[in-house]
C-alpha cells in the first residue's frame, strides 16, 4: 500500500482509487488522539484523493457546527460551492476539521470541541482558526484541506504547522454555504503540503458562483503554469527590527533564495491596516452575530463573546469611513508598495510559534500582546482584499516551523504558486513532516 | 461619538441600547481597547485625502486584475 505520507497530491491522483482513503483513514486512526484534527470522520467515501473541511463548509444534511455550541447538532440543507466543486473533481472528502469558535480566534482553541494540537509540540498552538486543517494537513492525514480567512486563518496555521495555505483574492473563490464572519473580508482558500498542490486545489475551486453576490467574475488563470521570474518587494530593515532574530533570518534567507537582490521598499503601515481590518471585521461579526447574542450570551466561549461585545462599540460611521477609504489603501499598495515589484514578501508570523498555555484563557498579562502579534502580518492583508501564502521556510531552535509570506496584487493567485514552487524546488522545508 | 468618548459607562449604555448584556467587569476593558483600536483606525493620514465622493463599493472597482 502506498505511504500517503510521502506523496504530493498530484502523485496521489495516480494511485489506485481507494488505496489512498484506506491510507489515511489509518494515519487518522494514529494521529487523532494527539492532535484532536476532527470532529467527524466521513465514513461513506472509498475513492479520491483525501481531503478534508473546516466545520464551516456546508455539506447538505450533515451536521456543520462551525466550532460552536450554538451550532451544534445544526443540518444545513445545501452543499457549500467549494465542496460541490471538490466533489465533482473526484476528491475524497473525510470529514470535519477542528476550527476556532465561528472562525472568530487566531490560535486554534476551543472549549466546545477541545484544542487542536500542534503536529510538531502539543503544547504549542496550531494557529486559527483553521486549526484541524493545519494539523491535519501537516501531519499527513489528508493531502489539503478547505479553510477560511478573515483576519490571517489559513496563513496562520499554515505557518505554525509548517504547511503551504493560500488567502485567496476576496471574490476569487465563491463562499456560498460558508458560515459568514465579516462578509467584507471573508474568503475560502487551500492548505496543502505543497504550492503545488495548493494550485491544484485552488484550480478546482476558484471562479465565478452567481450564489455569492461578490464572486468575482474575473478569468482563472492557469495555476499550474509556469511564469516569469517573479521580481520580489521587502522591507528587510522592517523586519530585521520587528520581527524575533530567528523569523527574520529565515524570512530574509528564503527571500535570498528566491531573488539575490530584492527591491528594498517602505513597509505598509501594518498596523494602522489591521486597525481597519478589526474595525470592520468587528463590527461585521457582531452584526452576524446579534441576535444570538440578544438570546444566548452564555452559549459562547468567553473569548469570543468578548471579542463580540467589542463590535457592537464600533460606530456606524467610522465603519463606513474605513470601508470608503480601502479603494485609496488598496492602490497605494500597489503602485508605492509593491510598484514595480511582483511580489511583497514578509514573515507569515512576526513571532516564534507560542504555546497554548500563553495564548489562553490562563495566559495572564502577556496573553493580549501575544495575541496581537500573532495577527500583526496578516490582517492588513484581509482589508486589502489580496491574495497572500504562506510558505514553510524553517525552523526555531525549538523545532516549531518559521514561515515566509508573499503577497501579490488582485487576482496574481498564479504568480505567488509560481513563486513559490520555485522556491520549494530549492528547498525541502515542505517536504519535512512531523513524526 | 468619537474614540475619545468611551468611557465604561458609555459601552454599557451603548450596548444596553442595543439590547446586549454585558459578562461582568467587561465595560471598562471595552472601552480602553476600543479607545486605542478606533484611535489607530482614524489617525490614518490618508483618511485626510479621501475623496467625499468615495463610498464603499468603489473597492470593488480597484479590486481587478492588473496585468
Amino acid at each position: 500500500m502506498s505511504d500517503p505520507a510521502l506523496l504530493s497530491l498530484a502523485q496521489a491522483r495516480e494511485v489506485p482509487p481507494g488505496e489512498l482513503v484506506q491510507a489515511c483513514r489509518a494515519r487518522i486512526a494514529e494521529w487523532q488522539p494527539r492532535l484532536n484534527a476532527f470532529v467527524e470522520l466521513e465514513e461513506s467515501r472509498t475513492t479520491g484523493v483525501p481531503l478534508a473541511h473546516k466545520d464551516m463548509f456546508y455539506r447538505a444534511g450533515r451536521e456543520a457546527a462551525c466550532g460552536s455550541k450554538i451550532l451544534r447538532g445544526w443540518i444545513p440543507g445545501e452543499t457549500s460551492a467549494a465542496l460541490e466543486r471538490l466533489d465533482a473533481a473526484g476528491f475524497a472528502d473525510l470529514g470535519r476539521l477542528n476550527m476556532s469558535e465561528f472562525a472568530y480566534g487566531p490560535t486554534g482553541h476551543n472549549e466546545h470541541f477541545g484544542d487542536c494540537r500542534n503536529p510538531w509540540n502539543p503544547e504549542c498552538v496550531t494557529g486559527g482558526s483553521s486549526s484541524g486543517s493545519g494539523a491535519a494537513v501537516a501531519a499527513r492525514l489528508v493531502f489539503g484541506a478547505l479553510g477560511s480567512d478573515t483576519g490571517g486563518s489559513v496563513r496562520l496555521p499554515a505557518a505554525a504547522c509548517g504547511i503551504t495555505g493560500l488567502k485567496t483574492t476576496w471574490g476569487r473563490v465563491s463562499r456560498h454555504g460558508a458560515m459568514p464572519l465579516s462578509p467584507s473580508l471573508d474568503t475560502v482558500g487551500p492548505l496543502a503540503r505543497s504550492a503545488e498542490d495548493c494550485a491544484i486545489l485552488l484550480q478546482a475551486i476558484a471562479g465565478f458562483d452567481a450564489r455569492d453576490p461578490q464572486s468575482s467574475r474575473e478569468a482563472v488563470d492557469d495555476y499550474l503554469q509556469d511564469q516569469r521570474k517573479s521580481r520580489i518587494a521587502i522591507s528587510s530593515d522592517w523586519i530585521e527590527r520587528n520581527a524575533e532574530p530567528e523569523v527574520a533570518a529565515a524570512v530574509l534567507a528564503a527571500v535570498k533564495t528566491l531573488e539575490r537582490n530584492p527591491i528594498e521598499v517602505e513597509p505598509p503601515d501594518f498596523d494602522t491596516l489591521s486597525a481597519h481590518c478589526l474595525v470592520v471585521m468587528q463590527a461585521e461579526a457582531s452584526a452576524q452575530h446579534a441576535r444570538w447574542m440578544r438570546e444566548r450570551p452564555g452559549d459562547y466561549s468567553s473569548s469570543v463573546r468578548a471579542r463580540l461585545e467589542s463590535g457592537f462599540a464600533i460606530p456606524a460611521s467610522q465603519y463606513l469611513e474605513v470601508l470608503r477609504l480601502r479603494r485609496a489603501a488598496l492602490e497605494r499598495f500597489c503602485a508605492q508598495t509593491l510598484g514595480a515589484a511582483d511580489v511583497y514578501a514578509l514573515p507569515g508570523i512576526a513571532i516564534r510559534v507560542p504555546t497554548r498555555e500563553e495564548t489562553g484563557p490562563k495566559g495572564g498579562e502577556r496573553m493580549p500582546r501575544l495575541l496581537a502579534d500573532l495577527t500583526r502580518l496578516t490582517r492588513w492583508v484581509n482589508y486589502l482584499g489580496l491574495p497572500a501564502l504562506a510558505v514553510p521556510c524553517g525552523f526555531d531552535t525549538r523545532g516549531l516551523p518559521l514561515s515566509l509570506q508573499l503577497v501579490g496584487r488582485p487576482f496574481a493567485e498564479a504568480t505567488l504558486l509560481a513563486a513559490a514552487r520555485a522556491y520549494q524546488r530549492a528547498t525541502d522545508w515542505h517536504r519535512r513532516a512531523p513524526v | 461619538m468619537t474614540a475619545k468618548q468611551w468611557s465604561g459607562a458609555a459601552i454599557e449604555d451603548a450596548l444596553a441600547a442595543q439590547g446586549i448584556a454585558l459578562a461582568p467587569g467587561r465595560a471598562e476593558r471595552i472601552a480602553r481597547a476600543q479607545e486605542a483600536l478606533l484611535g489607530a483606525s482614524a489617525a490614518d493620514p490618508l483618511l485626510a485625502m479621501l475623496e467625499f465622493q468615495a463610498d464603499p463599493s468603489g473597492f470593488l472597482l480597484a479590486l481587478r486584475k492588473q496585468e
